[in-house]
């Protein structure tokens, strides 16, 4: 913007920059601290904001007596995968919605935005039954193919924005070239929607990593659950573990910052190519 | 070759989640899997179930089993589902609250038949034979053991306040809830139950009240033939409810469910806790106070000297839809007797099904002597059979929990309460059995 | 010129200038498209089929299929305290969500929780958006840390808050007692009008993140010379803002708060941790009362109210996207 700030603006900006972060960062640096206290502490009245010794107990439990390990691998496993083939999926897709009219594609996207508005509750039950005849419960394979299911619309309409900000100059002259449209859509537009597919597939990977209900209820055995629904289970009942809680808590968090960390610049650089058509 | 890398890794991610899945098939040399669901899942719990399995699976090189331990908040629902689905659930956790709906839509195997002749029928106590079968002669479960509930209470703090003896009556605990009270410290008498399941509670007292005139064989129905609701005594008995939570509770507790009473006392902040032995292994494992600051007593009284033990029970059942019965079986055989079911019942803090824990020292001593006591005195502690096999009790229990809030709020008059209930449970006797 | 704080306000960003793409792209396909015609028509078909076929197959497989097979138990007894008579029932369940004397409260909540939420993130979303267009010291790691709130699952966040609001050891009120703001412990989570406070907190905590990431990246989009035309004309800051930037990222603006809307709707995991509906079921919206429903199993209900759902967000969206066209072609 070419105006010139006057001081007064540039202090209300400053004020609420700040609150808004403290407001933001507070309750994780709550958990975290939480999670750092020795049992026995977490309930010690008046409160501590620093803990006078940090104590690794709360983790070390959640090794011993869950298997927290065998979680976090399977969440990194299933969030991966789902969110590479969801993402590579809705490509193509929205590849398509972006550069062809047809006449059914008015009612395809309309069928997108519906999946939105489904919740979740009407279905698992027949999903269910659907998983148990395809053999696919209890299968970590099946849960990363519900979760592709899941993530495919949403995905497929962000990716449709960047595919309508690009010209089809770019891949039309490749196509002259003599590259497939496959080809053309791989050597050409891959590279220059990166920022967009690395957005797209941060976006997934975090739907899947936190997501709780489905694999409730399609997991059943130790090895094949994932974090969330371990997170469900120290709310177990007897008692709100709530050390272990906010110890996992903690673990469950750190991914998808660094996650973040890393890749904050291409959201935001890769939303901007896509969100115009949103 | 960072891509190469990154394909690398997919692709291995890939294997994985393809090779991932556990309990399909298995080798073909007549190994059978099953699959074992539990419901009241806690970590402590499913480490104790292992290592059964373990030995089960030790004895029984042919049969492998598959601990499936859903959150506990959405085991039932888990449980229903796959049950609804006719596969994947071989032996399960079965409780009172929901053998009547479970066995009503076909989902439970009748055992009966393959248990006739067997040995640890023997070994059992007379109430688990009891639980262990129905009207009917059907056995859906084997009880693992029993909840029957007793007073935790803080010997430190009811000494600090003056007391030198637990409540032993609910008048008592409310005074001496509210003499420890004090919110500035963040002490609180007692830990409420508003939450989920707060009718079980309600109930409890109003039949403490009414004991003289309860019907043994159904804690809801008074000897008359009216239900309990409609009695007098129910009215007096909730008022003084009521005044245990506005004066020696912690205002949070309107919303306090089994976890949070639990963790109210385990953490310190309580001084009273109405609750099953389950708690004495959680509450040994707290490091916020310490065995010697806690005891248990035995149940409240109510003003007529006698208190209702409310049993409930859960256990072990098979599912209809296995195809491996035979084995299923031969589990719940193997946990309802000899070492298993009584490491069970130790570990957990259960009350044990099997005749000869009453030799056994571990239930003579500590928190345990109040539950020895009340087995000793049976005109005073009334054992009462609780409805909980009726088809509609899950039903029954929402909607008395929702009533139970509502009057603690304000909105609802103990008055319209019980009258409400009263109308309920007759209704339902008229239309139904039980 | 002095020195580069105001002037390179704007990142370099590669944009593509929309009206660079409009001229150059269109009357090429054009042209294109008159020569091949009809050898391309069924090639093209063939791809598009191919290409729609993969998220198509998987998504009519794993979320319609489940979804319609769900829905007939809407018309049906289904209720797992006794599933030996599942026959059909008319619209007997849908009476008995309109008889239920919570549905007036699920409604009025839900009807709280979405515009108490939505406003103040979108609100606040477009605030931090405006000012992280800004260049200064730290952006990048003040954006890294506010905006991950977003990657936290909503069940966590719900468990997370109800630990904080804890009456007892809650830092809440630590807080505000050590501020004086109150004189002994607040019981939130105990008083359905300061739980739903809680949980309506929770979700803008969560909720700005999303707003301030789709704006930010929106305003990317308007081309400097935009904002130089209008600093020519005279143009204050709030004239610049009404007139110049919303209405030229409206379209993604109205895509955003629309899509968030149905989100928000569709949003039990907060709530599902922090109260779960309690006390009194008075802070249920229509997702958890379902899944509420689905604990008592009553499954045809359960559905029932799950196809209202559905049926009310494909009517408001229809509207809303109607209403939002209209005023777009007038401008």
């Amino acid at each position: 913007m070419n105006t010139k700030e006057s001081t007064a603006g540039k202090t209300v900006r400053i004020v609420f920059l700040t609150l808004w972060l403290i407001f933001t960062v507070f309750p994780l640096y709550w958990i975290t601290i939480t999670s750092f206290k020795p049992p026995g502490a977490i309930f010690a009245f008046p409160l501590s904001y620093w803990p006078e010794e940090f104590s690794l107990d709360n983790y070390a439990g959640l090794f011993d007596k869950a298997e927290f390990g065998t979680y976090l691998v399977n969440s990194l496993i299933v969030a991966t995968v789902a969110g590479v083939l969801a993402t590579a999926i809705s490509m193509l897709s929205a590849y398509v919605l972006a550069r062809f009219e047809f006449r059914s594609k008015g009612a395809l996207l309309m069928a997108a935005l519906v999946t939105q508005m489904i919740p979740a509750f009407i279905a698992l039950g027949p999903l269910y039954l659907l998983m148990t005849d395809l053999r696919l419960v209890d299968n970590r394979f099946g849960l990363v193919l519900v979760y592709v299911a899941v993530c495919i619309p949403f995905c497929t309409v962000m990716l449709r924005g960047f595919f309508e900000n690009i010209p089809d100059t770019l891949e039309e002259a490749a196509m002259i070239d003599g590259c497939s449209r496959f080809g053309a859509l791989f050597r050409v537009l891959l590279p220059v929607m990166r920022p967009g597919i690395i957005a797209a597939f941060i976006f997934n990977f975090v739907n899947c990593w936190n997501e709780l209900f489905l694999s409730v209820t399609l997991m059943n055995s130790d090895d094949n659950k994932t974090v969330p629904t371990a997170l469900n289970g120290f709310i177990s009942s007897f008692n709100i573990d709530w050390g272990s809680m906010s110890a996992a808590a903690v673990l469950t968090i750190l991914p998808t910052m660094v996650l973040f960390a890393f890749a904050s610049r291409h959201i935001v650089q890769g939303l901007t190519a896509g969100a115009v058509k949103g | 070759m960072k891509r190469r890398n990154a394909v690398a890794a997919l692709g291995l991610a890939l294997t994985m989640t393809v090779t991932g899945c556990s309990a399909m098939g298995g080798p073909g040399d007549g190994t059978v899997t099953l699959n074992m669901v539990e419901s009241l899942t806690n970590p402590a719990r499913t480490q104790v179930l292992k290592q059964l399995i373990a030995d089960f699976e030790k004895r029984n090189p042919k049969i492998k089993v598959n601990l499936v331990s859903p959150p506990t908040s959405q085991a039932d629902q888990k449980m229903q589902q796959m049950l609804q689905s006719g596969s994947g659930v071989d032996t399960l956790e079965v409780r009172d609250i929901t053998v009547g709906s479970w066995s009503n839509n076909g989902w439970l195997y009748d055992m009966s038949e393959d248990l006739t002749g067997w040995s640890g029928w023997r070994g059992l106590t007379e109430n688990a034979v009891e639980a262990a079968t129905d009207a009917k002669g059907r056995t859906y479960f084997v009880p693992y053991g029993f909840y029957g509930m007793s007073l935790f209470y803080r010997t430190d703090l009811t000494a600090e306040a003056g007391r030198d003896k637990p409540p032993r009556t609910w008048d008592e605990l409310v005074e001496q809830a509210s003499a420890i009270q004090d919110t500035s410290k963040r002490r609180y008498g007692y830990a409420f139950r508003g939450g989920p399941n707060a009718s079980s509670n309600v109930t409890a007292i109003i039949e403490a009240y009414a004991a003289d005139r309860l019907d043994p064989a159904n804690g809801y129905r008074l000897t008359d033939g009216r239900t309990v609701f409609s009695a007098p005594e129910a009215s007096a008995a909730l008022e003084k409810y009521v005044e245990l939570f506005k004066k020696g509770s912690p205002p949070s507790s309107i919303a306090w469910g089994y976890p949070e009473m639990v963790e109210g006392f385990a953490n310190g902040s309580t001084a009273f806790l109405l609750q099953d032995p389950e708690v004495i292994a959680t509450l040994r494992e707290s490091k916020a106070i310490d065995e010697k600051q806690w005891s248990t007593a035995p149940l409240l009284a109510g003003p007529g000297g006698k208190a209702v033990q409310p049993l409930a029970t859960a256990g072990w059942g098979v599912a209809r839809g296995s195809k491996h019965k035979a084995e299923a079986v031969k589990l719940v055989e193997f946990l309802s007797q000899g070492e298993a079911s009584a490491t069970f019942a130790k570990e957990n803090s259960l009350i044990p099904i099997l005749k000869q824990a009453d030799e056994d020292p571990f239930y003579r001593t500590g928190p345990w002597a109040s539950y020895v006591a009340m087995n000793q005195a049976p005109d005073t502690y009334l054992t009462v059979t609780q409805p909980r096999d009726a088809p509609w009790f899950t039903e029954w229990t929402q909607k008395a929990d929702a009533d139970v809030q509502k009057m603690l709020l304000g909105k609802m008059t103990p008055k319209r309460l019980l009258d409400d209930w009263d109308a309920y449970w007759t209704a339902k006797w008229k239309n139904g059995k039980s | 010129m002095r020195a580069g704080t105001e002037l390179s306000e704007h990142p370099p960003v590669r944009r593509p200038s929309r009206k660079g793409r409009k001229e150059a792209a269109r009357p090429a396909r054009r042209q294109d498209g008159g020569r091949r015609k009809r050898e391309f028509t069924a090639r093209r078909g063939a791809m598009i089929a191919g290409f729609m076929s993969p998220a198509v197959i998987f998504v009519a497989v794993f979320t319609y299929y489940p979804m319609v097979a769900g829905s007939q138990m809407a018309f049906r007894h289904w209720d797992l305290a006794d599933l030996t008579d599942t026959s059909f029932a008319g619209l007997a369940n849908f009476k008995e969500i309109f008889d239920d004397p919570l549905w007036g409260t699920v409604l009025s909540n839900t009807a709280l929780w979405v515009v108490a939420s939505i406003v103040p993130q979108l609100v606040i979303g477009f605030a931090l958006a405006l000012w992280l267009r800004r260049r200064f010291r730290f952006r990048g790691l003040y954006q890294a840390l506010i905006f991950f709130p977003w990657a936290i699952s909503g069940f966590l966040i719900g468990v997370l808050f109800r630990w904080m609001f804890n009456s007892e050891f809650g830092v809440v009120n630590d807080l505000l007692m050590k501020a004086r703001l109150i004189d002994e412990p607040v019981a939130w989570l105990a008083d359905p009008h300061t739980a739903m406070v809680v949980i309506i907190v929770a979700n803008i905590w969560y909720g700005v993140t999303f707003f301030a990431i789709m704006i930010l990246a929106a305003l990317q989009s308007v081309p400097d010379e935009v904002y130089e035309a209008a600093a020519l004309d005279g143009a204050g800051k709030a004239r610049t803002l009404f007139q110049i930037t919303i209405p030229y990222i409206r379209t993604m603006l109205a895509l955003t708060v629309l899509l968030r809307i149905i989100w928000i709707f569709n949003f039990p995991d907060i709530i599902f941790g922090t109260t779960g509906g309690g006390p009194n079921n008075e802070t249920h919206i229509v997702t958890t009362w379902m899944i509420h429903i689905t604990q008592q199993g009553d499954y045809g209900k359960a559905s029932a109210l799950g196809l209202l759902v559905v049926a009310g967000l494909l009517l408001f969206s229809v509207f809303y996207l109607t209403a939002t066209r209209e005023k777009g072609a007038k401008s």
